[in-house]
């Protein structure tokens, strides 16, 4: 079943790109319009509290939870891509 | 003329509260221009993107509404403030290898770190500032100002804590 779109377009596009990458976006309803969960939610994840995100239906500024939602994404495939297991040092 | 401030809270929160219930408050106190993360148990996270006139006031702000919201949420930290090689290396794009490189011939003016060993870490405003001023790369001064409001609130936590005495001991040393 195909999910229900966000009605701000940026911020639909960026939960796109979070699907793309393997998300899983859980539909909620009142002031969170959904979850985002982080598909390597384990060990190797580099985006700790951020693996489960809540996305506003009405954030204050739709652009920059757009960004921030992106980041979130960005964040942990970017450490995974470039070599996983190395967190720190 | 406000500017925008890009920055992470972490507090710790009592593990029964419900996640949705946290939504809705943190989101009636004005917690709209953040996401929220809660993806560790016990812990809450929020990344801002606050306009306001200064880093601390944005900050400042941004901890009075999280507290308002959820008065049981204690303050683990506040970022961007502790950095490792790794973060250091994107935030000003170099690869980890070059920045460890750049570090080690640059032992003696380096900012000391808070923490050595495996996982070395340093505060991101005394790199910031280092590259300002050796290295005369540009930093944004937004990131710059949160870097030290940041090192301000979480320094501030652990203060309070020194005993006096231990305190008057130690400056007498130095």
């Amino acid at each position: 079943m195909p999910r229900k779109r966000h009605a701000n377009k940026d911020i639909e596009e960026a939960v796109a790109y979070a699907e793309l990458q393997g998300w899983r976006i859980e539909i909620r309803k009142g002031h969170a319009w959904g979850r985002m969960y982080c598909p390597f939610n384990t060990k190797d994840c580099r985006c700790g509290e951020f693996c489960v995100a809540s996305i506003w239906s009405t954030p204050k500024n739709t652009q920059n939870h757009a960004k921030q939602i992106r980041r979130i994404v960005d964040n942990c495939t970017g450490n995974r891509s470039a070599g996983g297991k190395d967190h720190e040092s | 003329m406000n500017r925008e401030y890009d920055f992470t809270l972490t507090f710790s929160v009592p593990t029964g509260l419900e996640q949705e219930a946290l939504e809705s408050a943190l989101f009636e106190s004005g917690c709209d221009d953040a996401i929220i993360g809660l993806g560790q148990k016990g812990r809450l996270a929020l990344n801002f993107t606050r306009e306001a006139e200064s880093a601390e006031k944005a900050m400042l702000s941004a901890l009075q509404q999280v507290k308002k919201a959820v008065p049981e949420a204690q303050l683990v930290e506040a970022g961007p403030d502790l950095v490792g090689i790794s973060d250091m290396a994107s935030l000003l794009n170099f690869s980890r290898q070059n920045m460890r490189k750049l570090i080690q011939t640059h032992l003696a003016s380096f900012p000391l770190p808070v923490h050595e060993g495996a996982s070395a870490l340093w505060h991101l405003v005394d790199v910031l500032t280092w590259f300002s001023e050796t290295q005369r790369r540009a930093i944004p001064t937004d990131l710059m100002d949160v870097a030290g409001v940041s090192m301000g609130v979480n320094l501030v936590r652990e203060v309070r804590r020194v005993d006096h005495q231990l305190q008057a001991q130690l400056d007498s040393i130095a």
